[in-house]
């Protein structure tokens, strides 16, 4: 346990080091990461048609999509497609070869990536809630304490979750579309289709306990100040609960998975 | 005309092998047909969210919008069955000299480097977004006359030149830049934002994307079908998109005036 934890910065820093050298591809995804943009166009030409849904403002859906792109962007999801290759091109053999357990190779080189994400978005966001007329987050000390501790949170259980999920590579050679009808279908009870409170009350009520909207939509609306102490707690204790649920779901999968794994290549 | 025939029997031949070296992965063949179909659904109930709350946006009713999502996947898909596996081999056929040897062939040298291949996993999404749409048009309860159609035929012809278009000039200057995945994204980019009808962002947006020009892509399609086009852009889109191809074709000749080939 300690070698991994003496192991994270200097892989951490690797990996950005790799991240800003191709400043391109980062301002690239960036730029073409602007779907969430196209979901809110939409709902600010309903606010202008027919007023506020449930009482959302055009500030509201501002406030909600600018921070659900960082989170987008935060997410821990695209180790999925390196687990993917990796199995696939045998480049995984490599990996076991070394003294730190894949998942934490992997895991560093996303953060390494996620950490210079963060260098831009932050600013940017910060920027955005001055300058932008409507879009604004009431918030003070604590809240900005509890926030960054969604924040991690958010980003530990998407890691988690994706991680296993790449696992079931050891059985099947279609975990990338496994991945993504997950991901889609998780995508409703996250906030990214919408924002959960314009969702049905059904849907709502499934999704506070689901893994998903500690991915995205909570942090979001804790840092828009819409959750009371009770809901923050609540959020907090799903979320905390998700990440020993896959932690513990990965150690077994590896376990009988790393088992089967034969090296594609040498 | 037999110089078209031969090319078509040319690219038939590429297609056929294209095809074969892929149907043997059955699974991965069937399971991304059904990830499409998800992704359709996903998409059609994604955008009923909106309707919770009110009947219409800018004008459009839910069905309606059917309609457009399916126009939307049944673009998409030839982007990413037909145009999207060609780009994306340009910085090889750059960096590895293969350009060069395509170039001596005694065949068009745009249409073989832009068409040759195929991905298989991507030929049904045409035919479910053209479903998708049909199901929107039904449910609109509007009734679809000759002219309509025929227009719609017309239009929607116009809108794949234009991406056709789009893919030539992004090959053009990956002939240049060398950096094929990067310009992929500009081609994704701009079928991403045909997702919706543009008439559904407010302006300067809505203004932005009928000049960029992302409205001949699924909205004005759609408004064909739906009977209730512009008759004018009956005369636009075709002028749009034969204008468009012309200057892809312009530029990619100049590229290749600029490049300098790569093997020995």
């Amino acid at each position: 346990m300690r070698d991994v934890v003496t192991a994270y910065p200097p892989l951490v820093r690797s990996a950005t080091l790799v991240a800003a050298t191709y400043r391109g591809r980062v301002a690239l995804s960036l730029l073409t990461g602007f779907f969430p943009l196209l979901l809110m166009g939409v709902w600010l030409t309903i606010v202008a048609e027919g007023g506020p849904p449930k009482g959302w403002t055009t500030g509201d859906f501002l406030s909600y999509y600018a921070a659900a792109t960082l989170l987008w962007n935060l997410s821990g999801d695209h180790v999925v497609w390196q687990w993917d290759a990796d199995m696939r091109s045998g480049d995984l053999s490599v990996r076991l070869l070394r003294p730190v357990h894949p998942f934490h190779q992997y895991a560093t080189n996303d953060l390494g990536h996620r950490l210079i994400f963060l260098t831009v978005l932050v600013p940017a966001l910060v920027l955005a809630a001055l300058l932008v007329p409507g879009l604004d987050y009431p918030v003070g000390p604590v809240r900005l304490a509890a926030v960054a501790a969604a924040l991690v949170l958010a980003y530990a259980v998407s890691l988690l979750m994706a991680s296993t999920f790449a696992l079931i590579g050891f059985w099947s050679t279609q975990t990338s579309n496994a991945w993504l009808l997950w991901w889609g279908l998780g995508s409703f009870a996250s906030g990214w289709v919408a924002p959960l409170a314009l969702m049905p009350d059904w849907l709502r009520s499934v999704a506070v306990v689901l893994p998903f909207r500690t991915a995205m939509g909570f942090p979001v609306e804790l840092l828009m100040g819409r959750l009371d102490a009770r809901e923050t707690a609540y959020g907090f204790a799903v979320g905390l609960g998700w990440l020993a649920a896959f932690a513990v779901l990965y150690r077994v999968i590896w376990r009988h998975g790393v088992r089967r794994y034969q090296a594609v290549a040498g | 005309m037999s110089g078209w025939s031969r090319h078509a029997r040319v690219l038939a031949i590429c297609w056929r092998a294209a095809v074969a070296g892929e149907v043997e992965y059955r699974l991965n063949f069937f399971s991304n047909v059904a990830l499409s179909a998800f992704w359709m659904v996903w998409a059609a109930a994604g955008a009923s969210v909106y309707f919770r709350f009110t009947g219409t946006v800018a004008g459009w009713t839910q069905a309606e919008v059917l309609v457009v999502i399916g126009l939307f996947f049944t673009l998409n898909g030839l982007r990413q069955a037909l145009l999207q596996p060609n780009l994306e081999r340009m910085t090889d056929y750059v960096r590895l000299g293969t350009l060069d040897f395509l170039l001596t062939k005694p065949f068009d040298a745009q249409l073989l480097v832009s068409l040759r291949q195929v991905r298989v996993n991507n030929l049904l999404d045409p035919v479910l977004g053209l479903a998708l749409t049909t199901v929107g048009v039904v449910l609109s309860g509007r009734g679809v006359s000759v002219v309509a159609l025929a227009a719609f035929g017309l239009l929607l012809g116009c809108a794949v030149l234009l991406l056709y278009a789009l893919t030539v000039l992004l090959m053009a200057l990956a002939v240049v830049l060398v950096a094929a995945e990067e310009l992929g994204r500009v081609s994704y980019a701009f079928v991403e934002l045909s997702r919706f009808p543009v008439e559904l962002y407010r302006n300067p947006v809505q203004a932005v994307l009928t000049v960029v020009p992302v409205a001949f892509l699924t909205t004005y399609p759609a408004a064909a079908l739906l009977g209730r086009l512009d008759p004018y852009l009956l005369v636009i889109a075709p002028a749009v998109a034969v204008g468009a191809v012309v200057v892809a074709t312009l530029a990619w000749r100049r590229s290749l005036h600029s490049y300098s080939g790569a093997s020995a």
